[in-house]
């Protein structure tokens, strides 16, 4: 910041006042998990049966990705603010906008993943006399597992992200600390909260690509 | 509906087509800040991408950069761009083209890594420099996978950039933040719809463009694989 | 152990952390004479307000949780009518302007102004209580080479040729906000070069001052940091401005009478000389909004 513009200067992490306040920034990174843990585990609970809906009926296939594209294109300040006259400033605004992207990552892997399933698989199940939802649960998902992990990896960094935004809806976790920083002019919450975003983010996936591992032994996963 | 006809309204209101908050005003400086951050990006992340990919180095980096470009909090970027470097459309372009760099850079890696390693081989044999083979070679194979890249960047851009506006920067962004302030959900929608029919045209034409530069042969030999790597979204 | 088994077991271990990441920590139960939602504009002195109200009330008993930096008044008041929070601190002549849009019906007068608003906030589910002496209200600030280029002292000075020089920058809701552009307009005659939207006399408008990209814009009359700055406040001397005395806007559910007796007393207490010292501590010493707020609260024995 060009100098001049305040009176008193500050450093970009002021080390006395971060070790003072370190339960804010607790509180802040456990809103900021829940926020992101409802989104993912509500994204699933949508897209799994939505994905298997497309992956069963083709003719779904153009429409549920055609949606998801024009989606993508929407800044979810956009989507969060459209909402609030519905469901107000709270944290269903902003997990409708969450899981809603959320959704739109995971069904795309999961369509990937069972369209990953190999036809003689799927036919050597129908011949030992597998049903089709018995095959679907026992057979075709866990072979789809590591794509849908992969789609949550991707869901839950991206989410950890967007979540910043909603604290322009009142909410936002560690987007709290970011506004508040912008406000006040003080630097140490704004670049505390960015940098400790950005590693909340950074260690979901490593932790997430651990679990794509683990899930696949026998593959090895980009 | 009404509500739909009152977003109609305002998008047809004349006021809404002149002055310094107008339609043209706000397009032409929302075009501004995301070309010029896509092209500032490409010119440093194809480059990159592209020799790392050729030479099959530092793979895992590339890679992975795409998964640090999705962890970066574009509120936050943009709010310390703005207390780093002030007012103006420098700290909008930077941030915008530090989150359009990672997908365009891994795309460009696993493009160049996908050729065909018979095809590099016989490039070789031809007697191609490697520059040569390079631009004459893998580029024009990679390039659907390029453009993947750059178009999922520019269209996360075209996003992104609406955020600018709690900067005091401009562009449609300024409708969805105005609009929010006031509580104007009118302007906040027009403002959205306009935001997704820039991004969709974005789209369109970069696919144009990519159906300009990938030569003839090769388009008709492969289906178009739309590998679209749209999961890319930091707005 | 067949690989299908743990890859089932896998994805639901994930599902179960992610459940459990999702759950908060819970607050022990205590005997709380209920819960109020305490909401702040967006601005340094209204997290202070809403900091001081909410600890009143809390150490009166109350469970109090809140909502700063929320938004403009447009975002706040449209959560308060939803029920979505359940008291901010407004100034009473704004809030007037506001649910009236803009009929000019603000005086001087606090007890008159709050009198009038409170006939608006019926119907709307909301009351305003006492106001107190302390006063915020919007200002409009050049810097001094501007006011001595121009011979500035006060708005009246400003002639429509001298306005149509100077960019203004003020927050997204100054188009429609009586005590800003509208009231400009109205009772000054002036229209300028151009209008930049920055933020509530914040950080924006500060740079926007020192990289010369606006030549007036709207600051708070409690701000203590503008002479440091070379700012200069015009003053008001046609009276745009009104009664903008700080005054607690409480949904009439929650507005119980010891709720009221709280927040009153309060307000008896609050000065203007208060406001600037808490803001100063908060927006240019990085002093917390909450620890200012109970300082004060302590110095004044909260609302006994």
């Amino acid at each position: 910041m060009p100098t001049g513009v305040f009176l008193v200067a500050d450093p970009w992490v002021n080390w006395d006042w971060l070790s003072t306040h370190i339960p804010l920034f607790v509180a802040a990174l456990q809103e900021h998990l829940t926020l992101t843990g409802i989104a993912i585990v509500g994204g699933l609970a949508l897209s799994l049966p939505l994905g298997v809906a497309a992956h069963r009926w083709g003719v779904l296939r153009s429409p549920v990705l055609a949606v998801s594209e024009i989606f993508y294109t929407i800044p979810s300040i956009a989507l969060f603010s459209l909402l609030i006259p519905y469901t107000g400033l709270t944290v269903v605004t902003a997990e409708v906008g969450l899981i809603g992207y959320t959704v739109l990552i995971l069904v795309r892997n999961v369509m990937v993943g069972l369209e990953g399933v190999p036809a003689d698989v799927i036919d050597a199940a129908n011949g030992m006399g597998y049903r089709p939802l018995a095959r679907l649960l026992r057979i075709e998902l866990p072979i789809a597992l590591p794509a849908i992990i992969a789609g949550i990896r991707i869901a839950t960094v991206t989410t950890i992200g967007l979540v910043t935004i909603t604290a322009l809806i009142g909410l936002g976790g560690l987007g709290q600390l970011i506004l508040r920083g912008f406000i006040e002019n003080f630097h140490t919450p704004l670049v505390v909260a960015t940098v400790l975003s950005i590693a909340l983010a950074l260690i979901a996936d490593v932790t997430l690509a651990g679990a794509q591992r683990l899930a696949v032994p026998w593959a090895r996963n980009t | 509906m009404a509500f739909l006809g009152g977003v109609w309204q305002w998008l047809s209101d004349p006021a809404h087509w002149s002055g310094a908050n107008g339609i043209p005003q706000r397009l032409v400086e929302h075009i501004q800040l995301s070309a010029e951050s896509v092209a500032i990006g490409a010119l440093i992340a194809l480059p990159i991408g592209i020799l790392l990919g050729h030479y099959g180095r530092f793979g895992n980096l590339a890679i992975n950069v795409s998964n640090v470009g999705r962890a970066l909090p574009s509120f936050g970027i943009l709010v310390i761009a703005f207390q780093v470097f002030g007012l103006g459309d420098f700290p909008i372009v930077l941030s915008l083209t530090a989150l359009a760099i990672p997908p365009m850079l891994t795309n460009s890696y696993v493009a160049l890594r996908e050729v065909d390693a018979d095809v590099k081989d016989a490039a070789r044999g031809m007697g191609y420099r490697e520059l040569t083979q390079v631009l004459r070679v893998e580029l024009p194979l990679a390039v659907p996978l390029v453009m993947a890249g750059v178009r999922t960047s520019a269209v996360q851009v075209v996003a992104t950039a609406t955020l600018a506006a709690l900067i005091s920067g401009g562009g449609f962004g300024r409708y969805i933040i105005d609009g929010l302030a006031q509580q104007d959900f009118t302007k906040l929608f027009a403002g959205a719809l306009l935001v997704a029919l820039l991004a969709m045209a974005t789209e369109l034409s970069l696919s144009w463009l990519e159906r300009v530069l990938v030569p003839r042969g090769i388009r008709l030999l492969n289906a178009p694989v739309s590998s679209k790597a749209a999961t890319f979204k930091t707005a | 152990m067949n690989l299908k088994t743990n890859s089932w077991r896998l994805l639901v271990a994930l599902t179960a952390l992610m459940v459990v990441a999702s759950c908060g920590g819970t607050t022990p139960g205590t005997t709380s004479k209920g819960t109020v939602t305490v909401a702040g504009f967006n601005f340094p002195e209204s997290s202070i307000l809403a900091q001081v109200y909410g600890q009143a009330l809390a150490h009166d008993g109350y469970t109090v949780n809140y909502k700063l930096l929320l938004g403009t008044r447009p975002i706040v008041t449209t959560a308060i009518k939803a029920g979505q929070v359940d008291l901010y601190p407004g100034y009473a002549a704004s809030e007037l302007e506001f649910f009236n849009k803009g009929a000019g019906e603000a005086t001087s007068d606090p007890a008159a102004t709050t009198a009038k608003l409170n006939t608006y906030l019926q119907p709307a589910g909301l009351v305003a209580l006492t106001p107190a002496a302390a006063v915020d209200a919007n200002a409009f600030a050049v810097p001094q080479a501007t006011a001595d280029k121009y011979k500035l002292a006060k708005l009246s000075d400003i002639t429509p040729a001298i306005a149509s020089q100077l960019v203004f920058g003020a927050g997204p809701e100054c188009p429609t906000y009586k005590f800003c552009l509208p009231g400009l307009k109205s009772v000054y005659g002036l229209t300028f070069k151009a209008v930049k939207t920055l933020d509530t006399d914040g950080s924006l408008t500060r740079a926007a001052f020192k990289n010369g990209s606006i030549q007036i814009g709207l600051v708070f009359t409690t701000d203590a940091d503008l002479k440091g700055l070379g700012l200069v406040v015009l003053e008001d001397d046609k009276h745009m401005t009104a009664a903008d005395n700080v005054v607690p806007i409480v949904r009439q559910t929650v507005a119980t009478d010891n709720v009221k007796a709280v927040l009153n007393s309060i307000d008896a207490k609050l000065t203007t000389a208060d406001l600037v010292s808490m803001v100063d501590q908060v927006a240019n010493q990085h002093k917390d909004a909450d620890a200012v707020a109970t300082a004060w609260l302590q110095q004044h024995n909260y609302s006994s």
